[in-house]
Formats: structure tokens, sequence, C-alpha cells
């Protein structure tokens, strides 16, 4: 059997109830719900995807929600070539509401999750619960709405905030 | 003793581009280090949002300054995955080929920011002279020293002009006629691995722990390279190794970029000697009216410092919904650069950051 279907087997059996796809060769898809995904990663870390390669953020806007994304996979054990275990990566999603976007911190599973959750933070607006510096990341202004949120319009907001500062007057 | 706080960079001698540390320091070791990042914030995944799916690739490069093949390469891979767009073997090789010439340049800049650091500058000057061989052949084979925008979705632009492959070889020749040099005054000379070794130490369990890859992890002794783990292009085609080393300091580091150039070259002489012939590209839909199917894709490849990933959607329409880079240098400079400062000396603290190889603007993006 392959190794990602005795994955999703062992997920499905763990967390009754979790949806498990296998949308491409190499790759495992996890829906899970809000409340269980940290439990989720906690899992798939001790069997192994010790390695969070990023945290993504869609915006489903006509859904009114938002989709966070883990996407993990496996640093070898031994000092050999790759086993089938490394090839896999798998993306676990999991879906929160626009209206309230709040989300559980997964650094007491991850620790390199913390840059990644504070980037989303500031860009998508949503908060982290138990993060311990929910500061700004690279943004040197504060926005009317988070600027990667689909409702932001770059352009408007470049004409609109751009145009109003007064020209140089010449004497 | 009391403690101060100092900023090092965006403005400073042993800071490497646009980016920051603050430090709190008693006096000269350091008890805290607050990485800051943003001055290179330009916002490109947004602005892809906005920008058809042909338009996207002079974006896409322009993402690191240093490596943006490796750029083209996962928005490239990322597309043919959602529209299933096959790439004919001769581009495969053409890919790894052009890719690993550019492992080598940005390793080159890499050398040259590491021993401009330190004040050997005659190495640094070599580096940049060597590099700027490469970029010769890139200019012949794309137009652009910088930005080539040579790989797209179905295979790359154009097939090698006559001669070309005689031109790789000669450059590298040249190049690697020059490693004694080296390492007589740069990795062999006692200056140097007297302030390297044992500088910036990360284990191998740390460097898992903070979701490091690249040469943080292959100097800490562990074998990770996406070239072998999951290969894309060409790399399967051929026997090669992946160096390590075990001690995971900034010695160690260095030297692993030393043998991973010499391991590239070697890899560039074998794919030329394998490389078949055929066409080099497979036609790709008409760009003003290409709509590229729903789905979504996580795609990676090695980039000349890790783990450089795309989460690309789409929603069935003209233009990326979202897109989302993984790169190397955000784990290293914003979780372990953090980390492996507590306790480090202030003179130090160039010499860490660029050892662990971190360049902002990928952090930024």
């Amino acid at each position: 059997m392959k190794i990602r279907q005795r994955i999703a087997e062992e997920l499905s059996d763990a967390f009754p109830g979790l949806q498990t796809e296998t949308p491409g060769e190499g790759r495992l898809l996890v829906l899970a719900g809000k409340d269980s995904v940290i439990a989720v990663l906690g899992y798939l870390k001790r069997r192994g995807y010790n390695h969070l390669a990023l945290i993504s953020c869609v915006d489903w806007m006509e859904e009114g929600e938002f989709e966070l994304v883990y996407i993990l996979s496996a640093y070898p054990r031994g000092e050999g070539g790759a086993a089938a275990r490394e090839e896999l990566s798998i993306l676990v999603k999991t879906r929160i509401s626009r209206k309230r976007p709040d989300a559980a911190t997964a650094i007491p599973v991850f620790a390199n999750a913390e840059p990644l959750e504070r980037e989303i933070h500031e860009l998508f607006g949503i908060v982290f619960a138990g993060h311990p510096r929910l500061t700004p990341l690279f943004l040197e202004r504060e926005y009317p709405i988070p600027p990667f949120r689909k409702d932001f319009d770059t352009r408007q907001y470049v004409k609109d905030f751009f145009d109003k500062i007064p020209e140089v007057q010449q004497e | 003793m009391r403690e101060l706080e100092l900023y090092f960079g965006p403005q400073h001698l042993g800071m490497v581009g646009n980016f920051s540390i603050t430090l709190k320091v008693e006096g000269d070791r350091i008890r805290e280090a607050a990485a800051n990042p943003g001055y290179l914030h330009r916002g490109f995944e947004k602005l892809m949002e906005y920008r058809t799916w042909i338009q996207n690739f002079p974006l896409v490069c322009r993402i690191n300054v240093v490596e943006p093949d490796h750029m083209e390469l996962v928005y490239a891979m990322a597309v043919e995955k959602l529209t299933g767009i096959e790439v004919p073997e001769r581009a495969q090789y053409i890919r790894s080929i052009f890719l690993e010439l550019s492992r080598v340049a940005s390793h080159l800049f890499g050398l040259w920011a590491y021993a401009n650091m330190l004040g050997f500058d005659t190495v640094a000057q070599w580096a940049m002279y060597h590099r700027d061989l490469v970029l010769d052949l890139f200019e012949e084979l794309t137009g652009g020293r910088v930005y080539h925008i040579f790989i797209w979705p179905g295979g790359v632009r154009r097939d090698f002009p006559e001669g070309f492959q005689e031109r790789i070889v000669n450059t590298l020749h040249s190049i690697g006629g020059c490693v004694p040099d080296y390492d007589h005054t740069f990795f062999n000379n006692r200056l140097f691995s007297k302030r390297a070794k044992g500088i910036g130490k990360v284990t191998r369990e740390e460097a898992m722990e903070m979701g490091a890859t690249g040469q943080v992890l292959r100097a800490a002794g562990m074998k990770y390279d996406i070239r072998k783990v999951e290969p894309y292009a060409a790399y399967h085609q051929v026997p090669w190794e992946v160096p390590t080393r075990k001690a995971g300091d900034a010695y160690s580091r260095i030297r692993v970029v030393r043998d991973e150039m010499i391991e590239s070259v070697h890899m560039i002489f074998k794919l030329l000697d394998k490389m078949p012939e055929g066409k080099v590209y497979n036609r790709a839909p008409n760009p003003f009216k290409w709509k590229v199917p729903a789905g979504e894709a996580y795609v990676r490849c090695e980039s000349s410092r890790g783990e450089l990933g795309l989460y690309l959607v789409s929603d069935s329409g003209d233009k990326p919904y979202r897109a989302h880079f993984r790169t190397p240098s955000y784990p290293h400079g914003l979780v372990l650069l953090e980390k492996i400062l507590r306790g480090a000396s202030l003179a130090d603290v160039g010499n860490i950051m660029i050892s662990l190889y971190v360049t902002p603007p990928e952090i930024d993006r």
C-alpha cells in the first residue's frame, strides 16, 4: 500500500470525520476542522512529518471564509537516500469564518510557525490565539483593511493614498 | 553591566541588503536579538493577482535578485502542474544546466558577500569577476544578465546557440582552475578558519526544529536536498553527491557552499554529455486568452539557499487567485538567526548572518 493511503487511513481512524484527498503524485490533502487542526498537525509531526514548510492563507471572499493551509513534509531519518516518506507533502487545510477570523497558534507544535502566523495576521487580519508577538512584520503604515484580503484593491489604494499628497509649490 | 539597545542595519557594513536586527547587548555579548524585515516588501504576491499567467514571469524573477531562475522555475512548474503541460526531455536538461549555472553564480555572489564582510577583499573581487563570466553566458543565451525570463510553462524559451556547450565548458574550466587559489587564500586560510570555526553553531535537532533547509541543514550533517528527495528537471538522470559536513558552524556552512559549487560544475559536464536532441518547448495556449483550470499546486525545488516552494491557487481565471512563496531565507533569517545570535559576540553578527545565507528580498517578497 502506498504511504499516502496509509497515512490517510491512519488519520481517519484517529480523527473521525476528517476528510482526505489525493490530488496528485506525492501530495496528500487533509481537510480538518478549525478545532482539530492543531491536533492533526501534532499527530503528523509524531508520525514523522516534522518539517513545516509553509503556512498560507487564501481569502475565499464570496464564500465568506479564509482557508489556512499548513504544508508539511518529512526530514530524512538516516544518512541514506530519499525514502518514500520524504517525497510526500501533506497539505492540511482548515476554514475559518471571515467575520470572526481567529485561529489557534501552531507554535507549540512547530516553532517556525511564529513569523508565518505573524505575517498572516498582518496581511489578512487573522488573530492567532496564544501567539506571543502579533506585532507588524513587514508593513510600515496602517491600512483600512488588511492588504492581502480580496476586498483590498491595491490600485485604488495607490490612487487614493498617493494622489492626496500635495505638490511642492514653486516659488 | 548596563544593557544597551543597538540597531544593526539596514545601513551597516556587515549587513547584506535591506534588513536590520535590533540587538540588546551587555558589553559585547548579545542578550537578545529581534529580526526586523520589511525594508523590501513589495507585495509581489498581491501584485501577481492582478496580472495574467504569462505577465507574472517578469515579476517572479525579481523576488530574489540573487537567484531569479529558481523563482521562474517554481512558478513555471506550478503552472505546468495546474494545466498539465508536458516539458520535452531536452528542455528538462537545459533547465538543469541553466539552474546549476545559476547556482554557481549565486554561490559566487554569496562568497563575495562573505569574503567582503570578513575583509578578504581579494577573494571577494575574484568571486565577483567569476560570477560575471557566468553572467556572460546568461547574456548570450537569454539576452539578460541578471533577470532572464528563460524558463516558462512547457519548457525553455530557446535552444542553446551554436557552440554554446563548448563555451559553458570553457568558462567553467577557467573558474575551476582558480579553485586552488581560492582554497589557498580563503578556505584553508587560518585567518578565515579562526573567525568562522565554532561561530553560529546549529545542531541538527535545532535546525530541524526551526524549519531550516539547504546548507544550514547539510552543514549539520543531514543529507536533505529537494533535487534528491523530489527530483525535477533532469536531476535524476545523472549521478551526483550531496556534500555534507558535521560541525554545523559558519565554517562548515561555507565549506558546504564551496563543495556544492564544485559538485554543480561536475553535474553540468555530465548533463551536457547526456543531453538528448529534440525540441525545447511545447506550445502553451495563447497568453491573451489563457485560462488555467481551477485547482491548487504546491511545488518545491532546491534553490541555492534551500527549499524554495510555491503554493499556487487558480479559480479557473486568467490570473492567479493566490500565490505564496516558501523561501529558504524566511526561517533562517526570522527564526534561526534570532536564536543563535543570543549569547554571541557583537563582532560576529555579520559573520553569523551571512553564513546563514540570508537574502532579505526573498524574506519580504
